[in-house]
């Protein structure tokens, strides 16, 4: 029995999915003061419907992250950066860094040494700091000057929490992984305190379940492993969705989704069976970081936006005034031109029949303003879309056959989710020419998606035949090669032993796993080849629980 | 527009394209360099915004290259993607989108010459050429400057335009008599109609920072501020470094970000260097900061102490150069106008051109009509022989963009005449009046 709460802006929403089947479903308001009341509502709520309290697991996907970072409730951190030679970056960060010396060059190997003077100099400059982070460039290739001075902070300082950069991500991007670096330390406490509550909290209530915080690319953490890595658990609601979407309704073909809600419509784009990625990372309060996300885009259209004119030109949204008057509201909404138009039975027809006399003008009448409304709010829709198409087709690509095949995705089909999807996605896709499919859980797939998210962890191995060894970012590893011919095939095998060792250090089960980047290049001295340089990524792969309870 | 970007970026490393395996210009020549801007943040910049190249149309590339037989057979994608990716730059820039564009692609061009054999250099079609002739046909620009920075002499690009008054091409280099291609000497000035729109500066080997800017300062930003283009190209390349493995110069980091920050060109388009581990990286950081206008002083080489010093005697060499290239410069008009008078009807030259790449020998007869209503019109006989590549000849004729109507016509003669003798393989008349090439 897997429990899955999603904590929205409005509805703090329950799902327990046992055998592959949704068993009970629970909205309780969400309790901004504090989040707990609210999911520990939600928690009884269920445990009440279903007569047991016996999980196999419960996951969280909360805005307990995101609301700390809104309103403020966040640690000032001592960040220290190690950039070396390059771009001065201190611009396109959160808060002022203390510089210091090192630096490690692009193949790993270190340049200049840090110096433990400056660290305890840092130490003194953040003396009121009690979180730090810890950031170097291509630390990643080789960690130990971050390493390094880390350990000279702990000595100096003795701070309550210490984020490293190459710790948070694996990949490259310096200016990414010191945002995610530093907000991750200063969100730390205040998730910290939360995760204490919702341990506490539980044990009261006698659920021994263990608890996983579902993160922004799909996957989920357990809360123990979550505590360490708090910013991981910002951005989840949308994640949860498409999730969701994922669990009620598989596919392995080329998808748009969308998640059409009160106010806003979320969309993805699924390649084989999965939603695609956005580049680089997320934003976090203006700022990019390396965290991993689903690539989504939103516009503000939705069941309860506004409908209203302005010097006699038809307008939809972006704002909610509240809810559609066929539900008693005050103003029209699209909602009473999906009642008006006859294409949902809700609420009081005749109520949203008025509505839409308030929008007619001239000689329209009733029928031909609720069609106006829905043509316009289709138009919106399908202006995002298309933003979003052409977006994807002009992703940069690095390889010659990917210029000449191409890489633009062709949508083949539209899932619609979300309170008001049955309206408006078959208008949608009537006018892009595709079929679609309104699962049935469709209102509550961010709660199902909660629920069912697999476990994911990924690795990101390194290897420079030339210089003899390789380093996996995310372990903080830089080993010798194991052996002399290391081929590309060695390196796949090797990061699947070190997946494996990471995934049990965060108690996540191994499932199936896959291969999300690989590359290999010739290092030539002269004119003769003198070793590889071997990349490879790998992770579990996302995906839900649905009809076994495996990794658990 | 007021909220356009500062640069425009056409990043295509060309990972699955080499010339051969272990040859310079490979696939991991700009593995590093990926690296570098990634790590950097560089492309979440603001002010950068990345462009993908698209592919150019063989009418792009026949717009400037005879291809003998054909352009088709003698390249590849690669290279259709790499011209994209300069058009793709030229575009953003001339939308609006962004103040500047650099196409950082592969393979390189700047030795390809108006008739392709094959190729030399590295290079197969002009990345820059194609680029220019496709501004003045798209977006109608006239005037261009283009400043070549690769340590080659930019052959290809000053013989493409050597007979067209309305680009200047200024190239320095390493001195032709130390260094491929062997040309580039402060001589080759332009065919007469053209003269002084060609200006080499061949420069001594060991010449560092101090020299270049010194350069720079007394001798290409002054030419530029006369000549006073619609659009400013720089060609690249980034071989004057000096880890350079095919050269023997001093140029850092620094000198180069400075040099783009002075020149301040519109577009910028990678040609050569080959130290792709020790100066690619920070040269091609150097450069996009300057060119998005952000801070790039702290772009210095971790092995920046291997720098060598400029010699004395280099410094006085380079001196003498400025002096002799600026007066080249405030006397050209006089000089031009005494070499149209000597020349009379027809200027002609005779020239062998090498093909490093394949080992062919071409041998080529120019010949330029000055007419006194137009640009006047070219022909071209070509013949060239390499022992696996046996024999291929050709003849054509070359009318320009605003060729007038005796001209266009007795090109077109020309190269009648030419096939009813048959003394060559194949025939083509360049017509970039009506934009097409025609092979009779």
């Amino acid at each position: 029995m897997l429990l899955g709460l999603d904590v929205g802006g409005t509805f703090t929403d329950g799902a327990v999915v046992a055998d592959g089947k949704v068993v009970s479903v629970v909205k309780t308001p969400t309790t901004h003061d504090n989040l707990l009341i609210g999911i520990l509502s939600a928690v009884d709520q269920v445990v009440k419907d279903i007569g047991s309290q016996q999980f196999t697991r419960i996951a969280l996907s909360t805005t307990v992250v995101t609301n700390a970072l809104v309103e403020g409730t966040i640690d000032q951190v001592g960040l220290c950066i190690i950039p070396g030679p390059g771009m001065d970056i201190r611009a396109a960060l959160p808060v002022e860094p203390y510089i210091l010396s090192g630096y490690i060059d692009h193949r790993g190997c270190a340049a200049a040494e840090p110096r433990q003077r400056e660290a305890a100099a840092a130490c003194r400059h953040f003396q009121s700091c009690d979180v730090f982070a810890i950031s170097g460039k291509f630390s990643v290739r080789n960690p130990c000057h971050e390493l390094a001075v880390a350990q000279w902070v702990r000595q100096q300082a003795n701070p309550d929490h210490i984020t490293i950069g190459s710790e948070v991500s694996g990949s490259l991007n310096f200016l990414r992984r010191t945002n995610s670096a530093y907000y991750n330390a200063a969100v730390w406490r205040h998730f910290n305190r939360f995760a204490v509550g919702v341990e506490t909290a539980l044990k009261i209530r006698g659920i021994s379940a263990p608890v996983y915080i579902l993160k922004a690319d799909g996957g989920t953490l357990p809360l123990g492993v979550a505590r360490k890595y708090p910013v991981e658990g910002i951005f989840t609601g949308p994640a949860a969705s498409v999730l969701g979407i994922m669990a009620i309704s598989p596919t392995e073909r080329r998808v748009l989704s969308l998640d059409i809600g009160g106010t806003t419509t979320d969309l993805a784009l699924w390649e084989n069976g999965v939603p695609l990625f956005a580049e680089g990372g997320a934003r976090v309060g203006g700022f990019v970081t390396a965290l991993r996300a689903f690539r989504l885009s939103s516009v503000g259209v939705g069941g309860d936006s506004l409908v209203y004119r302005n010097e006699g030109l038809l307008k939809i949204g972006p704002m909610r005034k509240g809810p559609a008057m066929a539900a008693g509201g005050q103003w029209p909404t699209v909602t009473d031109a999906m009642v008006a138009a006859e294409l949902i039975d809700f609420g009081n027809r005749q109520l949203a029949l008025e509505a839409m006399g308030q929008v007619a003008i001239g000689e329209q009448t009733i029928r031909e303003a609720a069609d106006a409304v829905l043509n316009e709010a289709v138009n919106l829709i399908c202006q995002a879309i298309d933003d979003m198409l052409a977006q994807q087709a002009s992703q940069p690509v690095y390889r010659v056959e990917d210029v000449v095949h191409g890489t633009q995705l062709i949508v083949e089909k539209i899932i619609g989710v979300g309170g008001s999807a049955a309206g408006l996605v078959p208008l949608v896709a009537k006018r892009m020419g595709l079929t679609y499919e309104l699962p049935k859980q469709g209102m509550v797939a961010n709660a199902i998606g909660a629920a069912v998210a697999r476990p994911t962890v990924d690795v990101t191995l390194r290897a420079d035949t030339a210089q003899g060894y390789y380093t996996v970012a995310e372990l903080g590893i830089k080993n010798k090669l194991p052996i002399h011919n290391f081929t590309l095939s060695d390196a796949h095998q090797l990061a699947a032993e070190h997946l494996a060792e990471l995934a049990e250090r965060r108690g996540i089960f191994l499932g199936a796993t896959e291969v999300i980047q690989s590359e290999e290049f010739n290092v030539i001295q002269g004119f003769s080849t003198i070793g590889k340089i071997i990349t490879c990524r790998l992770q579990v792969k996302p995906g839900v629980l649905m009809n076994h309870e495996e990794g658990l | 527009m007021m909220n356009a970007q500062k640069l425009g970026l056409v990043f295509f490393p060309a990972f699955d394209w080499a010339i051969s395996e272990t040859h310079p210009e490979r696939q991991e020549r700009l593995l590093y360099t990926r690296d570098q801007i990634i790590e950097e943040g560089l492309l979440d910049m603001p002010s950068i915004r990345e462009y993908k190249p698209g592919m150019a149309a063989y009418q792009d590339i026949e717009r400037v290259h005879i291809g003998v037989p054909d352009i088709r057979t003698l390249i590849t994608d690669a290279h259709l993607v790499s011209a994209g990716g300069a058009m793709a730059a030229a575009d953003a820039v001339m939308r609006g989108e962004v103040q500047r564009a650099f196409a950082l692609v592969r393979p390189p061009g700047h030795h390809a010459m108006r008739v392709v054999h094959g190729t030399r250099g590295f290079c197969a079609i002009n990345m820059e050429a194609i680029m220019v002739e496709y501004l003045r046909k798209v977006y109608g620009i006239r005037k261009v400057a283009i400043v070549d920075t690769d340590v080659h002499h930019g052959d290809g690009t000053q013989d493409i335009f050597y007979h067209d008054a309305e680009t200047l091409f200024i190239s320095f280099h390493q001195d032709g008599r130390t260094l491929y291609p062997g040309t580039g000497f402060t001589n080759e000035m332009g065919s007469p109609m053209a003269l002084g729109t060609t200006l080499n500066i061949p420069l001594p080997p060991g010449t560092a920072d101090d020299g270049l800017h010194e350069v720079l300062d007394h001798l290409i930003m002054p030419v530029l501020a006369d000549f006073k283009p619609d659009i400013i190209i720089n060609s690249a390349g980034q071989d004057n470094h000096y880890s350079d493995p095919l050269a023997n110069m001093a140029i850092t980091a620094q000198g180069y970000a400075r040099l783009t920050d002075k020149l301040k060109a519109d577009i910028a388009v990678l040609e050569g260097g080959y130290s792709i581990e020790k100066a690619l990286p920070y040269i091609n950081v150097g450069i996009m900061l300057a060119m998005a206008g952000l801070d790039y002083s702290k772009v210095i080489e971790p092995d920046i102490s291997k720098c060598p010093k400029q010699s004395l005697t280099v410094a006085r060499t380079i001196k003498s150069l400025i002096e002799e290239q600026q007066s080249m410069w405030a006397n050209r008009e006089k000089t031009r106008y005494e070499a149209v008078a000597k020349a009379g009807d027809f200027w002609q030259r005779k020239r062998r051109i090498y093909y490093d790449e394949q080992g062919i020998d071409e041998q080529q007869i120019e010949r330029v009509r000055l007419c006194p209503k137009c640009s006047g019109y070219l022909t071209i006989e070509t013949e060239a022989r390499g022992s696996d590549f046996g024999c291929k000849s050709a003849f054509a004729g070359v009318i320009s963009r605003e060729a007038c109507s005796q001209c266009r016509q007795m090109a077109t003669d020309a190269v009648h005449k030419a096939k009813k003798q048959g003394q060559y393989q194949h025939y083509f008349v360049q017509n970039k009046y009506e934009d097409r090439l025609e092979k009779l």
